[in-house]
């Protein structure tokens, strides 16, 4: 959430990915950071440690909302 | 100026802050502008002075909040120079205190306190030291973690992400016992003279005992301690054994601390011995985590080969030395969690006792 944010401030597109149980703190430091509408996607939980092909597999799901959130920054 | 809430009695406004999230789930002192003004006079600091940033909320923590944490938590103004500098000390950028509050690790900050504040605050060092019925040391702890709630927004669930925490997230502060030590204390190895007073933070989980009993020879003594030492430095649930980062700290009961001077050891010399001894075989590693997680420096660098040793300490300047606690056969360690940008080390904030204004017995009532 800090990076997005810290490149958003560069003007840089950014978008912040966060998994459904860190969607609350991820809210939290969005809005600590002065930036409570910086673009984010939900992501399942957890992602880390679940392997590759599980990781490619919530990549696919996501992309196109990624996108649309990154043309909407941009 | 910090916000004031209005009660009828001091149990109304008891509940309005546990409604309002800003207590640590037990009851608290009520921070009446008098006794946070009592509290500022022990610095010799203005209220608004700051003394840093505290994450994940990035609050700025004055004097003034800081005084206010400290009356909750119960400190007497005497103790009050010790929280300074300990909130100096996790507000500092070094020790990622956003990142220690939001990780799924169960860490806190350990204070150590040295030199004369340990008298002059009465901060205990022996039997029980972390434990419970001293008041210098749970309130001073205490204080820290109200201001970690309370100015840097940590929060179980939502900023504070510990999966379970630890009791040591409640109060979490000694001092180091430097008259049964047999060495110089602790803050002399980091740069301090011995008249100085200070406070080191290392963010850690929880003491975990380490068994060592003595034996007749001194030197087969001293090598059973360091070994086993050095495998509770090394265990593999601990995240520096496998991030081979952070900084762990090592509480030596008296009885230990002299069984290894006995032998010729100092600080420098077992913090040494530890890190030689203190690793485990990329084999061992192996059969207890997924393939390709927790990738270190040393699996960078050099693959994920069998023969490939990963020690638990990037360095012998990654283990914290002190002598606390009872005489006996157990002595602690506390592991780390080894991440973070600035890596989860250990930082030393020096306690200013001498600027005390002068406090009123009695403040007029407001």
């Amino acid at each position: 959430m800090r990076d997005a944010i810290a490149a958003a401030r560069r003007e840089t597109p950014a978008v912040a990915l966060v998994t459904t149980k860190f969607s609350p703190q991820g809210d939290f430091v969005a809005r600590s950071a002065g930036m409570p509408d910086i673009p984010r996607v939900i992501l399942p939980h957890p992602v880390a440690g679940t392997g590759e092909k599980a990781m490619k597999m919530v990549a696919d799901d996501i992309v196109d909302e990624v996108l649309q959130a990154l043309g909407a920054a941009g | 100026m910090s916000q004031r809430l209005s009660a009828l009695s001091e149990e109304a406004a008891l509940e309005q802050l546990h409604a309002a999230g800003c207590t640590d789930g037990l009851p608290v002192v009520i921070p009446t502008p008098a006794r946070v003004e009592r509290m500022v006079l022990a610095s010799g600091l203005d209220a608004d002075v700051s003394l840093g940033q505290l994450g994940p909320n990035l609050g700025e923590a004055t004097v003034e909040k800081a005084a206010i944490a400290s009356v909750m938590a119960g400190c007497l103004p005497d103790y009050f120079p010790a929280v300074v500098a300990a909130v100096r000390a996790v507000s500092d950028p070094r020790m990622d205190m956003t990142e220690v509050q939001a990780t799924t690790h169960n860490l806190g900050p350990l204070l150590i306190v040295n030199g004369p504040a340990v008298d002059a605050c009465g901060i205990a060092s022996g039997f029980g030291a972390l434990g419970p019925g001293h008041r210098a040391n749970a309130s001073i702890g205490r204080a820290v973690r109200l201001a970690m709630i309370n100015i840097g927004g940590g929060r179980p669930g939502t900023s504070d992400m510990a999966l379970l925490g630890h009791p040591g997230k409640f109060t979490f502060c000694l001092g180091e016992d430097e008259e049964a030590s047999p060495w110089p204390p602790l803050h002399t190895s980091l740069g301090y003279d011995i008249d100085q007073s200070t406070v080191t933070v290392a963010c850690t989980e929880g003491p975990h005992s380490v068994l060592c009993f003595p034996d007749d020879d001194p030197e087969v003594y001293a090598e059973h301690l360091l070994n086993v030492l050095a495998a509770s430095l090394s265990g593999l649930g601990a995240n520096n054994t496998h991030f081979a980062r952070g900084t762990q700290v090592l509480v030596l009961n008296p009885d230990h601390a002299i069984a290894l001077a006995d032998v010729g050891h100092d600080r420098t010399t077992i913090a040494e011995a530890l890190h030689e001894r203190a690793k485990r075989s990329w084999s061992e590693l192996s059969t207890v985590r997924a393939r390709g997680s927790g990738i270190n420096r040393h699996q960078r660098s050099q693959g994920e080969d069998p023969d490939l040793v990963v020690p638990a300490l990037s360095s012998p300047d990654a283990l914290l030395i002190l002598v606390a606690g009872g005489t006996g056969l157990y002595s602690a360690v506390m592991p780390s969690w080894g991440a973070g940008p600035h890596g989860n080390g250990h930082l030393t904030v020096e306690v200013d006792l001498d600027q005390s204004c002068e406090i009123p017995l009695v403040m007029p009532v407001q």
